[in-house]
């Protein structure tokens, strides 16, 4: 019962979350300099041509009332339609959506398929072996070298030398598989780099600590074998930090996605919702926002979970 | 009968960025199966680096300098990776200073002990461990944080007798529990050991506790023992000045309401072997031999003691010091 009550308390704060991001981006895209009808127009316009646009989509209203109208639609499952393509605007996002969830996930599965075991490997390792230096060295790079800059780079090498991958040509996975992978390998891998170095990083710093704790010296007391005490008790222990940055890294990952979806013009939700920013497309930006912070409060509520089931300190806490 | 623990002339050092810490300065004693060794001494004198050895749980930065320490016969120094867990799996068992410390936050108490007892031990060994350390059967459900410091250490001790060892070592064991619960948690070690048949090695710094359930007492003092007698002797009549001074400073702290009167001067912090005795500094009887002659630990009177004055030399009972013992 509490529990439940824990959890809708947790959804109200997330909802609540979402709704001020909602607003924050509503007034910061109408402060933007140029509104939807001067750009859609283009630099030679006149004043009733303005008008007509911006009377056909309310824009005409004043800022309260557009945003309290865009929210009760939305509320109601309608996310409205593109003023540029005129098409609805669910339809826009969810065709696009295949490739940044592709994106994303070959990033998150490359970044903890290679920062979890070298950070173990890192933590576990002898503070004088290489294996250690290399763990902190890679993980210094990485978390420091930015998504456009690594982006660039890349761009750069492999539009001169291809090595079978490409800059640019997208195709849907289910078209052509072998072709959707040549194309995406390089964007996950520079949103990736900075998800190995943070995961490595907080994975070493998280195993070195618990390696400390009085529970491991006991399991070595009792002539326990290395393999199973980190199995064992290690593993679990160690994962709450990173299951943390996990989530960060995730909420990074979508402003990173952003950035890399233009850089090698990948046609996703980011470089989409960055096209709609330019173009004053106010309701694409407000509906991808909303997506892309409903993902993130998502997570950070499964994070929430998933902490309660690996620690019962924090259930035990929470059910008083 | 042959030691279940021997050490001889042990000398281990601590290396640091700084420089070398000497703990253990030629430590020597040995332990009979099934008997207790209460081990005593202030804090440093190298206790608990004497019990770490015993399992070779000493950290990385630990230098055997010198000596050696058998287990069972079978030098720990020697053995290799997998010897020496095999060593602390069937003969040896550690109880530790914090027992909030020494459980898996994660897992439930009758897991821990589960493992404990090597993964998959019989049907009813669980509860017999947990009856035997006077717990609950319920505990084997509970989470480590759900204990209390007493529950605890006594679920840390059914873990440390899980596979029967022939030694058990208990550093400080009661040091983080309520002075109320540790006469208890003392006593059903004791118990433990007359029921099993094992040994024990309990660490402490206070002598009147010690000689209280133990049957044997060693005082330690910088990194050596320095008196080893059966209890009922080293306290009522300890030989080596130190072990007068430690018990003297035991009883004015029983006295409620009074300071307690601290030896003189600090205890020593070696970076080497000490070239004579390490207590001379602090010792009313020192004179030139005892700073350049190492006093070898010797039979004197049934018991051991190294001291070059203690065989009746120095005043052979510190004026009324043991008076009333
Ligand atoms: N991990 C370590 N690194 C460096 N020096 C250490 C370490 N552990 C202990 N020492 C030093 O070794 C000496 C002996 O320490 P030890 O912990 O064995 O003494 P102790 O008798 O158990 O003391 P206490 O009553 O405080 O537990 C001390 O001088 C201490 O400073
Ligand atoms: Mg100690």
């Amino acid at each position: 019962m509490r529990l439940l009550l824990h959890i809708a308390a947790r959804m109200g704060m997330a909802l609540l979350t979402m709704l001020s991001v909602s607003l924050i981006v509503f007034v910061a895209m109408r402060m933007l300099p140029g509104g939807f009808e001067m750009i859609i127009l283009g630099p030679i316009q006149t004043e009733e041509a303005r008008a007509v646009i911006t009377e056909q989509f309310g824009l005409d209203r004043s800022l309260p009332e557009q945003f309290l109208s865009w929210l009760v639609a939305v509320l109601h499952g309608d996310f409205g339609i593109s003023m540029i393509t005129r098409i609805p605007i669910a339809d826009e996002i969810l065709r696009r959506l295949g490739a940044t969830v592709q994106l994303t996930a070959m990033a998150v599965i490359t970044a903890l398929c290679v920062g979890l075991p070298l950070g173990v490997a890192a933590g576990l390792a002898d503070s004088s072996t290489s294996v250690r230096t290399c763990g902190r060295l890679v993980g210094a790079l990485g978390a420091s070298t930015p998504d456009f800059v690594l982006g660039v780079a890349l761009v750069y090498i492999f539009s001169v030398w291809s090595l079978g991958l490409t800059v640019g040509g997208y195709v849907p996975f289910f078209e052509d598989p072998l072709a959707n992978l040549r194309a995406m390998i390089l964007p996950a891998s520079t949103l990736s780099v900075f998800g190995i170095a943070l995961i490595l990083r907080t994975t070493r710093e998280s195993v070195l600590t618990v390696m400390t704790e009085g529970y491991i010296t006991g399991a070595v007391a009792r002539g326990d074998d290395p393999a199973s005490i980190v199995r064992r008790h290690v593993l679990r222990n160690a994962s709450l930090p990173v299951m943390t940055v996990a989530t960060i890294y995730l909420s990074l990952l979508l402003g990173g996605a952003v950035i890399v979806e233009i850089l090698f013009t990948v046609p996703g939700v980011g470089l989409y919702t960055w096209n709609a920013l330019l173009n004053r497309d106010y309701g694409v930006t407000q509906s991808a926002v909303l997506l892309f912070s409903g993902v993130i409060v998502t997570c950070n509520m499964l994070v929430d979970i998933a902490y309660a089931l690996v620690d019962p300190r924090i259930r035990g806490r929470r059910q008083q | 009968m042959n030691a279940i623990v021997r050490a001889r002339d042990l000398a281990v050092d601590y290396t640091m960025p700084g420089g070398v810490v000497r703990a253990l300065d030629g430590a020597s004693f040995e332990l009979l199966p099934g008997r207790s060794l209460g081990l005593v001494g202030e804090s440093g004198s190298g206790k608990s680096t004497l019990g770490l050895a015993i399992g070779r749980l000493l950290p990385a930065n630990v230098r055997h300098a010198a000596g050696d320490l058998e287990v069972d016969g079978r030098s720990v120094f020697a053995l290799d990776d997998e010897g020496i867990r095999a060593l602390r799996r069937t003969s040896l068992g550690f109880v530790f200073q914090s027992p909030m410390a020494a459980l898996d936050p994660t897992m439930r108490i009758g897991r821990q002990i589960t493992l404990a007892c090597g993964g998959q031990p019989d049907v009813g060994r669980v509860p017999e461990l947990l009856q035997q350390v006077g717990l609950p059967k319920g505990a084997a459900r509970a989470w480590p944080h759900e204990l209390s410091g007493g529950m605890a250490q006594r679920a840390v001790i059914a873990m440390a007798i899980a596979r029967r060892p022939r030694l058990l070592v208990a550093d400080e064991p009661t040091a983080a529990l309520d002075t109320s619960l540790r006469a208890q948690i003392l006593d059903l070690l004791v118990a433990l050991k007359n029921e099993t048949g094992s040994a024990l090695v309990l660490l402490s710094h206070e002598l009147p506790v010690v000689a209280r359930v133990c049957e044997i007492i060693g005082v330690m003092y910088g990194g050596r023992v320095v008196e080893l007698g059966d209890s009922a002797g080293v306290f009522s009549r300890p030989l080596h000045p130190y072990s007068r001074a430690l018990l003297a400073t035991a009883h004015d702290g029983a006295r409620p309401g009074e300071r307690l009167a601290p030896i003189p001067g600090m205890p020593p912090v070696l970076s080497g072997p000490a070239s004579g005795c390490s207590f001379a500094p602090r010792c009313a009887f020192a004179d030139e031999r005892c700073r350049s002659e190492r006093p070898p630990l010797r039979p004197i009177g049934g018991r051991l003691a190294a001291c070059h004055h203690a065989d009746g030399t120095a005043p052979e009972r510190g004026s009324g010091m043991s008076s009333g013992m």
